[in-house]
């Protein structure tokens, strides 16, 4: 019974890798949210830098000239401080999303070359030779059996459904 | 007397210097900008003849001037020395063209900056897209003659699974779709495809292939690109059905 589903093994594979590879943004910006410490003193000082750009358009520049050069000081020292951290951010965001890309094709070629290898002399599904002739040795590639579809040519017909699939639902 | 035209001379002495000085400064200045510009003077006629809008600084015009500029009607003989340099650059085009391209590897060298030029315009170009697509525009929209296409050929699969197959190739009945979905092409309303520019089209384009060469391979490329994607849709829908009617067939038996 299990030997009759391989093709499904296979097809769910896929589909998981293709899911996956669809929701990398997302699950790189959710992982770099996680480890982003610095995100509540960020949003501070983003309040700060609002409420005192408030208190300097109550300031009257003619009368209090100097408190109102030590805010617009403060201000632009804060929103100096703000970008830094902001760099930073978007810095550690994008080696997230990098090592996140790296890790998913690492996966994704491990899953795809045992899954080759597993498959690599048994077909994942048998059909009667003559339904696929003349391209029955093409189809069987690597297995050999006659009649048999190969794992590589049910990886890439599934791969294109998949992603056809997925495009349309998107 | 004397004593009058003594200063005369010293002072059209000094006329003098002060002209020599005058020209070799402004010798000295249009070395320096072509320095900056960085092109010589043959480099500045093989640009005109290019037909690019390069800039060049003229003593006698001193003010920056750009050799796409119509030349004023004053400037006959400037009119005359530029339409020479047209004919020869066309002479010159056409010499090149005939594969004479390598007797002057300057030219050679010019002609292949202005392709990196064009091509690097298209990364920025492509760079754009890129971006446009990152932002949640489609990279390729579904449209009707594609759904067809599609649902096609999955019925198709179920039917010749159920009726066809005990008879002959399932490979037979898609080249019969395939022909079929080519009649049926010119019934459905033309989607204006936006030509995709991709790093393979800019690395055709640099080698010196046409752009009309280029888009109609692509195209080609693009029509066997639809034929595979039904041919997996095909083959997919009919594994996936021989399954569902073996499962159902044992669970019925």
């Amino acid at each position: 019974m299990a030997a009759g589903f391989n093709w499904f093994l296979v097809l769910s594979s896929v589909f998981l890798c293709n899911l996956v590879k669809t929701f990398l943004p997302s699950i790189s910006s959710f992982l770099s949210k996680i480890f982003h410490k610095d995100a509540d003193q960020e949003m501070e000082m983003r309040t700060e830098i609002q409420n005192m750009k408030m208190e300097l358009s109550t300031i009257s520049m003619m009368d209090e000239f100097a408190r109102y050069a030590r805010l617009e000081r403060k201000i632009n020292k804060m929103t100096d401080q703000l970008k830094t951290l902001v760099k930073s951010r978007t810095a550690q965001q994008a080696k997230m999303k990098w090592i996140v890309n790296i890790a998913f094709y690492i996966l994704q070629a491990a899953l795809m070359i045992s899954l080759i290898l597993k498959y690599y002399a048994d077909p994942v599904t048998v059909v009667p030779s003559k339904w696929i002739a003349p391209l029955e040795r093409l189809v069987a590639f690597p297995s050999g059996v006659a009649g048999g579809v190969g794992i590589t040519c049910w990886l890439v017909v599934c791969n294109k459904v998949v992603a056809l699939i997925l495009q349309a639902v998107s | 007397m004397e004593a009058g035209q003594e200063p005369e001379s010293a002072r059209s002495a000094a006329q003098r210097r002060a002209e020599i000085r005058r020209r070799k400064l402004l010798n000295n200045s249009e070395d320096r900008m072509n320095r900056i510009v960085g092109f010589s003077k043959s480099d500045a006629d093989s640009g005109e003849r290019a037909g690019v809008g390069v800039l060049h600084l003229d003593l006698d015009h001193p003010e920056w001037s750009s050799s796409s500029k119509r030349a004023s009607p004053a400037d006959s003989g400037v009119c005359e020395s530029v339409s020479e340099r047209g004919v020869e650059s066309a002479a010159v085009r056409s010499l090149s063209a005939d594969g004479e391209r390598s007797a002057s590897p300057r030219r050679g060298l010019q002609a292949y900056l202005s392709r990196f030029d064009d091509a690097m315009k298209l990364r920025g170009q492509l760079a754009n897209e890129k971006a446009a697509q990152d932002s949640g525009a489609q990279p390729e929209e579904l449209d009707a003659f594609r759904i067809f296409r599609t649902t096609a050929s999955v019925t198709f699969a179920v039917f010749v699974r159920i009726f066809v197959c005990q008879y002959l190739s399932i490979f037979a009945p898609f080249l019969t779709l395939e022909l079929g979905f080519m009649g049926l092409h010119k019934y459905f309303p033309k989607v204006e495809k936006k030509p995709q520019t991709t790093m393979l089209t800019a690395a055709l384009l640099l080698s010196g292939i046409p752009a009309e060469v280029i888009s109609r391979s692509m195209d080609t490329y693009r029509k066997m690109s639809d034929v595979f994607s039904d041919l997996c849709v095909y083959f997919f829908s009919f594994i996936m059905s021989h399954e569902l009617l073996l499962l159902f067939g044992s669970h019925t038996a």
